[in-house]
This record gives C-alpha cells, sequence and structure tokens, in this order.
C-alpha cells in the first residue's frame, strides 16, 4: 500500500504490466528503431512539432530544442552527489560510449516547457475616458515534442497536470502547452547517486505518460508506442519487431539500474511520520545549513508556485502582469499587506517546502509531490539531501528500518492532460463600475459597485474577488455586501494597491475575478443562537452575513453582535450598526482606546462576552478580525463550550490568484483560497495556532 | 505614498501643462558609472524626461541647481567631512531620497578602509597626505540621513530604477524583489556554477535585480547587490571552504566576500573571521617613492587649507 495519509485512500499503485516489452508478434510488439534512424524520428517528429532533447551546456544537461539526434549527449555521463553534478566523456570503445541517453535526467527537465519560468498573464489599459480593460492572455500554442523524458519526469507531469488542470481551475497557458505535447520517453540504463525513483515509486520503469517508449541498447533503441499517435509514427518508421534477445536487453537493462538504486526513503507512510514531527529539533539544524536560495524549488518538477509581477508604463495607464516562478522560501511569499509574513524563519520555510513535498501534497492532489529525481539534492549549492534529512525527522519506526525498496514501481497517476476540460472556475475578468464611494473611516472606503454579471450576483457572503486595476498589484477583496444590481467592497489602505482603491471616485472602473472561496455557512446556524463577533477591517466580510442573518431573523433563536475597534474612530459602518441598535437587535462595542468623549466600552472584545454570553452548545459564532484577536475569540468561546464545529473564521493569507494555482496561502493542507478563506475551529484544529505554517 | 506628478489631463480640449517632479542626480565618493547607467537608457530617456525634470545631473546637463528636489538619486558613500555636511543638507531640500550603487547603500570598494588603517592608507596612496581631508571610514548614505529607497548594485540594474521611477510616478510598489540571485539565474535556465564546476559564488546570499549576469556568464557571483533578506553567509562560506569543491584556504573564502558589498554586516562577518583584507600597512615607498615625496608639492593634488575644492575621491 502506498503511502497516504490517515483518511484518504489511494489506489495502489499498479506494477509495470510484466508484459510491458512483450516480444512477439503482435502490431504492438516492440520494434527496433536503429541509432541510424533516430535522425529519421526526430525529422518526422519535426514535420509538426518543434523537438526538445537533452543536450549539453555550461558542463550540464538541459533540454533544449533539437534538430537532429547528433545534438544529443551521446558518450557523456553524469556523476551528481549532493551539491555536485560533473559531466564526463566517455572514452571511445568504453561502454556507453556510442549512447545517446546512457546518462541522467536533465537539470532543467520538461518543466520549462509545460510550465515557463514567465508567461504574460494579464494585460490591463486605462483608457482616455477612464474605463478599464483587463484582457486574459491567451496562450499561443506551440506543439512541442520531448524526446528523452525519464520515468520521473513523466510522474512530475502527471503530478503537475493534476495541481494545474486537476482542480476546479485549471492554469490556461499550462493546459495549453500540455495538450498538445509528444512525448518520446527513455527508460534508464543508469542512475546517479542521487536518484531514488524506487523509493518513491515513480520509475525507473517507463509505465505510462509517453506516447513513445525507447530503451536504449547497443546499436539502437527497442521502441515501443503507448499511445495511438505513438503507434501511428512508429508505424510510420516501418521498423523491424525487436528480437526477443533485445527486448531482453531492454528490460535487463532497466531491472539492473532498478538493482542499482539503494532504498533510501521509506515512502510508505511517509506523510503521517513527517506531520508528526513539526516542531522536531532537526528542523531548526537545517535552517543553519539552509541558504534559502529557492534552487531546490526552481529545478523540482512538480514545484508550481508562481508570484505575479506587474509592470506598467510611466503613467500606469497599460500594465502588464507577469506569472513567474516563486518559491516559498523567500521572505515575500507568505507576506501580506501590511508587512507581516506568515513563516518568517528559514525553519519555517524550509518545514513547509518539505512537509508539503512529502506530506500534505497527498491531501491536496491524492500523490505525493516528490518523484525521486533527486534534482533537489544535486543542485542544492550546500549539498541538503532530503532523503537525510526525511530519515531523521521522518524516521520510520525502527522494525522497518529495514524494509527493502518498494516492490511498487511505475507511475501511480493515469495521465489527465489527454482530456482537459475546461475547469470550473472563470479565470476572467469582469469590468464593473464605482457607482458611490462612502469613506467610511480615515483610512478605509467603501467602493458601491454596479455589475450586471450573474456570476458576481451570485456572490455569497465571505467569498472574496481579486481586483486589477492597470498598473498594480491584484489584491483579493472580500465582498462586504452583495446588493441586486452589484457588490460593495470595503477596503481599508493597507499597500498602494489597496491605498489607490480606497482613493477611488465614483465613475472608476475595475476588473473583478469572482467569486472566489468558501461562503459563511449560515445555515450552520439555523434555529441556533447566532454570535457575529468582529474585530476592525473584520467587519466587512462579516456584514454581508449579516444582511442575510437579520433579512431571514426567524429562523434563528436569537442573533447577537460583538464588534471591537482599535478607536471610536476606526469603527466601520457606524450608521447601520446604529440602525441595527435601534431596531432592537443585540449589538455590544468595545474600542482598544478612546478619549474622554467616548462613553462606550474600552477594553479587548471578549470582555464584551460578559454581560451577554455566547455560551453553550447551541452557540454558532462568525468570528472575523486579526488572526490574534480570532485565536482569543476562540478561547473564550471554547471555554464558554461552545463546540468548535460551530465556530467559524476567515483567514487572511497571502494570494496571488484566488484559485489554488500559485501555492502562496497554504495553512498546512489547505488552501485558504479554495478551501476557504472561512473553516471551523474544528476543520483547522491545532494548524490555526502552528507558528510558522 | 503620495503620488507625485499626476498625469497629464486636458482640460477644455487643450493640454494643460503638467507639474514636472523635479529630479536630481547627485554624487559623493563613486566612479559616476550608476550615473551612466541611467544615461545608458537610450529607448526610455525621452520618455523619462517628458514626465520628470533633471534639474541636476552634474554627468547629463550643465544646468544645476541646488534643491528643492521631488526625487534625488545620490550616488556614492560619505568619504570627507564635507560630503557629510551636504548630505544633511539635500535630505533637508528632498522628498523622496533614492541611494543608488553599492557605494551609496552599503559603502563600496572605498570602504574596505573602513577595517583598515585609515591614516596607513592615507600615507601609502598619497604623497602629502595632510593635504587630504578624508574620513576614517567611507560609510554609506544611510548611516548619515534617512533612505527611502535604494537602488542596489555595482552599477545599478536600469530596469530597476525606470521601475523605482515608475512606482513613483503611478503611485505603486516597486518590484524590487529581496530574493536571491538564484530565482532569476534558474528562471533563466543558467546553469549553476557551484554546482557544475565548483565555483564560488555569492547568488545565494545577494540579492537579485541584476538579472544573472555573472553565472549567465559562466562566472561567479560577486555579490555587487549585497546581501538579501536572512543571508546565510556561514552556511555558504563553510561549504566553500570544506565542500566538494573544497578544501580551500580560509583567506580565499574570505576575500569572496570583500567585494563591492564586502562592507556590508553580513558579508564583513566572514572577512572578518576568515581573513582576507589586503595586508597592512602597505609600505608607502611602493607607492611613492621618497625622492619623489621629498621634492617639490605636487601639482596635481589638492591645495593646502585655504583654497578649498573637491576633496579628492
Amino acid at each position: 500500500m502506498l503511502p497516504s495519509p490517515a483518511g484518504t485512500t489511494v489506489p495502489s499503485l499498479p506494477g509495470p504490466p510484466p508484459d510491458r516489452w512483450r516480444a512477439g508478434t503482435g502490431e504492438d510488439s516492440p520494434r527496433f528503431l536503429p541509432l541510424a534512424r533516430l535522425d529519421v524520428l526526430i525529422a518526422e517528429l519535426r514535420r509538426e512539432r518543434r523537438v526538445v532533447g537533452p543536450v549539453v551546456e555550461d558542463g550540464a544537461l538541459r533540454m533544449a530544442e533539437i534538430e537532429r539526434a547528433a545534438e544529443l549527449p551521446f558518450g557523456w555521463t553524469v556523476s551528481a552527489e549532493p551539491g555536485s553534478v560533473r559531466l564526463t566523456r566517455r572514452e571511445s570503445g568504453a561502454p556507453g560510449a556510442e549512447r545517446a541517453f546512457d546518462n541522467a535526467t536533465a537539470w532543467s527537465g520538461i518543466k520549462p516547457w509545460t510550465f515557463p519560468p514567465r508567461v504574460d498573464a494579464l494585460s490591463l489599459e486605462r483608457r482616455d475616458d477612464g474605463s478599464v480593460a483587463v484582457r486574459v492572455e491567451a496562450p499561443t500554442p506551440i506543439p512541442t515534442a520531448v524526446i528523452g523524458a525519464r520515468a520521473c519526469d513523466l510522474a512530475a507531469l502527471a503530478a503537475q497536470d493534476r495541481v494545474l488542470t486537476g482542480g476546479p481551475a485549471i492554469d490556461p497557458d499550462y493546459a495549453t502547452r500540455r495538450s498538445d505535447l509528444f512525448i518520446v520517453a527513455v527508460e534508464c540504463a543508469f542512475a546517479t547517486s542521487v536518484c531514488f525513483c524506487t523509493s518513491m515509486g515513480t520509475g525507473p520503469e517507463v509505465s505510462s505518460g509517453a506516447d513513445i517508449v525507447l530503451s536504449e541498447i547497443d546499436g539502437g533503441f527497442v521502441a515501443r508506442a503507448d499511445s495511438l499517435a505513438g503507434r501511428r509514427l512508429l508505424e510510420s518508421l516501418a521498423l523491424a519487431r525487436a528480437a526477443p534477445a533485445q527486448v531482453r536487453r531492454a528490460t535487463g537493462q532497466v531491472a539492473a539500474t532498478r538493482a542499482s538504486m539503494p532504498s533510501s526513503v521509506q515512502a510508505d507512510g511517509l506523510p503521517e511520520r513527517l506531520l508528526a514531527n513539526l516542531d522536531h529539533p532537526r528542523w531548526e539544524a537545517i535552517a543553519e545549513r539552509c541558504l534559502a536560495c529557492a534552487n531546490c524549488t526552481m529545478v523540482c518538477p512538480t514545484c508550481f508556485c508562481t508570484g505575479i509581477e506587474v509592470g506598467s508604463d510611466l503613467d500606469g495607464r497599460e500594465s502588464k502582469a507577469t506569472r513567474t516562478w516563486d518559491s516559498c522560501f523567500t521572505a515575500g511569499y507568505a507576506q501580506v499587506a501590511g508587512g507581516g509574513s506568515f513563516r518568517p524563519r528559514q525553519r519555517d520555510r524550509y518545514r513547509q517546502w518539505l512537509t508539503h513535498k512529502f506530506g500534505t501534497w497527498w491531501d491536496q492532489f491524492g500523490t505525493s509531490g516528490c518523484v525521486g529525481c533527486g534534482r533537489c539534492i544535486a543542485w542544492c549549492p550546500v549539498g541538503i539531501d532530503v532523503r537525510e534529512e526525511l530519515s531523521i525527522i521522518a524516521a520510520p519506526p525502527a522494525s522497518e528500518q529495514l524494509v527493502a525498496a518498494p516492490t511498487v514501481v511505475g507511475q501511480s497517476l493515469p495521465i489527465l492532460s489527454r482530456s482537459i476540460r475546461a475547469g470550473s472556475v472563470r479565470m476572467d475578468y469582469v469590468t464593473v463600475r464605482v457607482a458611490e464611494v462612502r469613506q467610511e473611516t480615515a483610512d478605509t472606503s467603501t467602493l458601491v459597485l454596479t455589475t450586471n454579471d450573474a456570476a458576481l450576483l451570485s456572490a455569497r457572503p465571505g467569498q472574496f474577488v481579486m481586483v486589477a486595476m492597470p498598473a498594480f498589484a491584484i489584491p483579493p477583496i472580500s465582498i462586504s455586501r452583495i446588493r441586486p444590481d452589484g457588490l460593495e467592497l470595503t477596503i481599508r489602505a493597507a499597500g498602494p494597491a489597496t491605498s489607490t482603491l480606497a482613493r477611488l471616485g465614483p465613475g472608476a472602473e475595475l476588473g473583478l475575478r469572482g467569486p472566489l472561496g468558501r461562503a459563511w455557512p449560515i445555515e450552520d446556524a439555523f434555529e441556533r443562537d447566532v454570535a457575529i463577533i468582529a474585530g476592525g477591517i473584520g467587519l466587512a466580510p462579516l456584514r454581508g452575513l449579516l444582511d442575510q442573518v437579520l433579512a431571514q431573523a426567524d429562523r434563528f433563536r436569537s442573533i447577537r453582535v460583538y464588534l471591537g475597534a482599535r478607536t471610536p474612530r476606526d469603527r466601520l459602518f457606524v450608521s447601520e450598526i446604529e440602525e441595527l441598535t435601534a431596531r432592537g437587535v443585540d449589538v455590544r462595542l468595545t474600542v482598544d482606546r478612546a478619549g474622554p468623549e467616548w462613553l462606550g466600552r474600552v477594553g479587548i472584545i471578549t470582555e464584551l462576552f460578559r454581560g451577554a454570553k455566547p455560551t453553550g452548545a447551541n452557540v454558532t459564532a462568525f468570528v472575523c478580525g486579526p488572526e490574534r484577536m480570532m485565536t482569543a475569540v476562540v478561547d473564550r468561546l471554547t471555554d464558554l463550550a461552545v463546540p468548535r464545529e460551530h465556530i467559524w473564521l476567515t483567514l487572511e493569507r497571502r494570494m496571488e490568484c484566488g484559485v489554488g494555482l500559485c501555492g502562496h496561502c497554504q495553512l498546512g493542507k489547505r488552501f485558504v483560497c479554495k478551501d476557504g478563506p472561512v473553516f471551523s475551529v474544528s476543520e483547522l484544529g491545532e494548524d490555526l495556532r502552528r507558528e510558522g505554517l | 505614498m503620495t503620488l507625485i506628478g499626476q498625469p497629464a489631463t486636458t482640460s477644455g480640449g487643450r493640454a494643460v501643462e503638467r507639474q514636472r517632479p523635479r529630479v536630481g542626480v547627485v554624487k559623493f565618493a563613486s566612479c559616476d558609472g550608476c550615473q551612466l547607467t541611467i544615461l545608458d537608457l537610450e529607448d526610455e530617456l525621452l520618455a523619462l524626461t517628458d514626465r520628470f525634470e533633471f534639474t541636476e545631473f552634474a554627468e547629463a546637463t550643465s544646468k544645476r541647481s541646488s534643491g528643492p528636489f521631488d526625487i534625488l538619486f545620490v550616488e556614492g558613500s560619505i568619504s570627507t567631512p564635507e560630503q557629510a555636511v551636504e548630505i544633511v543638507r539635500l535630505r533637508a531640500v528632498t522628498k523622496t531620497l533614492v541611494t543608488i550603487g553599492a557605494c551609496a547603500t552599503v559603502g563600496g570598494i572605498q570602504a574596505l578602509r573602513t577595517a583598515a588603517e585609515h591614516e596607513a592608507f592615507r600615507s601609502a596612496v598619497y604623497p602629502s597626505p595632510a593635504f587630504v581631508d578624508s574620513l576614517a571610514v567611507a560609510s554609506p548614505i544611510a548611516s548619515h540621513v534617512p533612505v527611502d529607497f535604494e537602488l542596489r548594485g555595482c552599477p545599478i540594474d536600469a530596469r530597476q530604477l525606470v521601475e523605482l521611477l515608475t512606482s513613483v510616478a503611478t503611485g505603486r510598489r516597486a518590484q524590487l524583489p529581496d530574493q536571491a540571485v538564484c530565482l532569476e539565474c534558474k528562471r533563466r535556465g543558467y546553469e549553476c556554477v557551484v554546482v557544475t564546476r565548483g565555483e564560488p559564488c555569492l547568488g545565494p546570499v545577494t540579492q537579485t535585480g541584476c538579472g544573472a549576469i555573472c553565472p549567465g556568464m559562466g562566472r561567479g557571483c560577486y555579490g555587487c547587490f549585497g546581501p538579501r533578506e536572512g543571508a546565510n553567509v556561514d552556511s555558504l562560506a563553510g561549504w566553500y571552504l570544506d565542500g566538494p569543491s573544497g578544501p580551500r584556504a580560509q583567506v580565499d573564502v574570505g576575500r569572496l566576500f570583500a567585494g563591492f558589498t564586502g562592507a556590508s554586516s553580513d558579508f564583513r562577518g566572514i572577512t572578518d573571521r576568515l581573513g582576507g583584507r589586503p595586508p597592512l600597512p602597505m609600505r608607502p615607498a611602493m607607492a611613492h617613492p621618497p625622492e619623489l615625496v621629498e621634492a617639490a608639492p605636487p601639482t596635481w593634488g589638492p591645495q593646502p587649507a585655504g583654497e578649498a575644492g573637491d576633496a579628492h575621491e
């Protein structure tokens, strides 16, 4: 059984079919591609596609566009160890001297071709009349064939397929590049000391995901088709069947490669062991070595985190948003408006990377994030070896220490890309107009936006939208009211983008993408006592909920509202709140500090519970505010016997995409953007308070 | 952030003359290379001068201004008593002060003297050191006055300068990432010189922004953008001493960190520990033979007090 977190079911991996290379007389039987005809294969591919294969460049193997077989790394071999990779040429006449693929993975892998480091994402324009246009850049399809993909490369593609095309939102650029990729894979005849595909169950045998699979033997290749397109191509080459001895040589060779790799990661039960050790002292020790330089994430073939870079002309009228590779090792990765980072320490960042790759990836995508290619080990400038770290942090129980390499092999995942469907989450922006601006406090305004877009009008309280303006970053903003003809957004000026938004005037236009995320589960409070608890700007995402609760007030046993603000001047929606009080709603208010003219309460928000306790099993609480305020409220509510599954919070994290593709907002196994931002305290468990998560 | 220089607006069909932000470019102890980088912006210069009024920029115009400035770019480190006074005056007449280049941000190559014996340096270099009025340390601008933004590098990256001006003009945050050079190196698909050749490279501990020029040319980064946030210099130095490409002499590793940004505290810590600074004191005889020193006062140097000119930089 494969590693899987408790409570999830993972189908056991199929091993390669024993007749993977069955010799025979059928149409599908393996063919022999003489070395001299490799050029014909490449030429055939090049009729419709660019062809990408491994080449030697600046002392390393990389995937680059090629025109002929001679560009492939014939005769080169690789030695790799932690922090070091050396290419050497085999002496002529030595074994492997005439072979193209008798080396290891190219460091750059296929990723730059399917998921380039920089991609134009949006273009934004503010026209002379003040109107705004936001265009999602459509990828230009460039049919591509990859020759020399390894089993680990295919497993990585399958993993990225799940991330970028498997969810409700799909990455349009990746989907386009991926759906038209033709893959000629090679079974490895050689493993370096950093390879550990056997431990991760991904290779070295190629079992799925390729169009054509080659196994390089002296004088040529045993070749088999693994897709319709692959079969057509092989047939067009009119190759002879491979002799049984050739097939035996091919299978024996990859079996020898497997045997050469010792078991280095005990993958069975790894996610559980890893996630049970979030406070292991080793994290601190790695942080002393780790440079947080992000090389491991850049070379990892499954790492998918991206950020948005915004560039503009000097007038800020035209701008472009570029999606770039980002890394959880950078300081800005987990930073939110206002400057605070959720992972300030180096150990937090390393822990995020390792626990995601080997642990929470299973919860999110039903697979491991690691395919055992070893690139992160070889290309770490200070040679940190994940295998060693895992053996210390997530050591298997003593009785399992001597377990031999798992016998499960082959890629675990069906390839999804051949049938990429349109995602159910819309990725385009709708232009909306600012109808009215209400200044709430010195730094906070409410924008009343009109739109007739059905999706936006179907938003529910607690959801958010991504807000695009030419020249500015694209922040997530929670919806503070849903109107029949539009939305209201209440925005506090925390950074340049939100400051500019908060200063907009009537008539201005914005691009909105959404609604996104999980709404407040209002039905959880039906027939119960509702407590709505907000600190500061946290009232904004609760305002729409309050609207709906009041609109169907008779469905609730009681309604209480608790509000906190820094000072009396920082209170939001003052007249609306006064109106509520006038209508008899129980609203309690406190401020952190106030002058003598303030006749109300001063103190922290939990003190409000003294007079009117949200007590007992019948309370459902909806809470939003600064994270410290929320944890204090949760403590107090728990003391008052409010069940944790009935305490709902909305969390703030950095979001660049809002749909679970950019990676930034992860909190343990969750993407705050798509799994939240609303969570119950029981769903969050200990992660709510875990430092640096 | 205040919006400086609103976009041109039209009123009654006529273009309204807009108030262009006044921009100054000044220098202290430096080589002028950063200023030249600005002049190298051939494609953008016209748009920039259309949008900003360069009122002081000695490398570009003979028109001079002593202020006030909406934006002031300051090149060079503070190396003389006069400069220490002048920077305070400039700060007082400037809204947004931006330091440009390694000299202004961390002291530059001349800050090597900070850890050395100033007097020995002076007498090694100048035949009549008494004429040279210089401070014992060459210090970054931020140790004298508050700095709003810094553009790093030796020289600065011109795209970062345009980005900064654009951000000021539009009111958005400038995208000046504090990540390692490695991210950009890998995004550009350059092979790592440390891993493939064992060549020491400061990229992992250096702030990005240059476009990974040196690794792109197959050589190690020498850290001209200075240490990035959270630079783990101890780990990297240890690896170069004893890792697979080592062992190396301590002094060789210490010298790696003693370049243009060697005065930054992160890098200096390594050099202080491992060595690698120039040997001191330098022998005056090497620089100026005694017979020359004892001859008539040089005619090319600064004149004795009373005829104050620019101090030698």
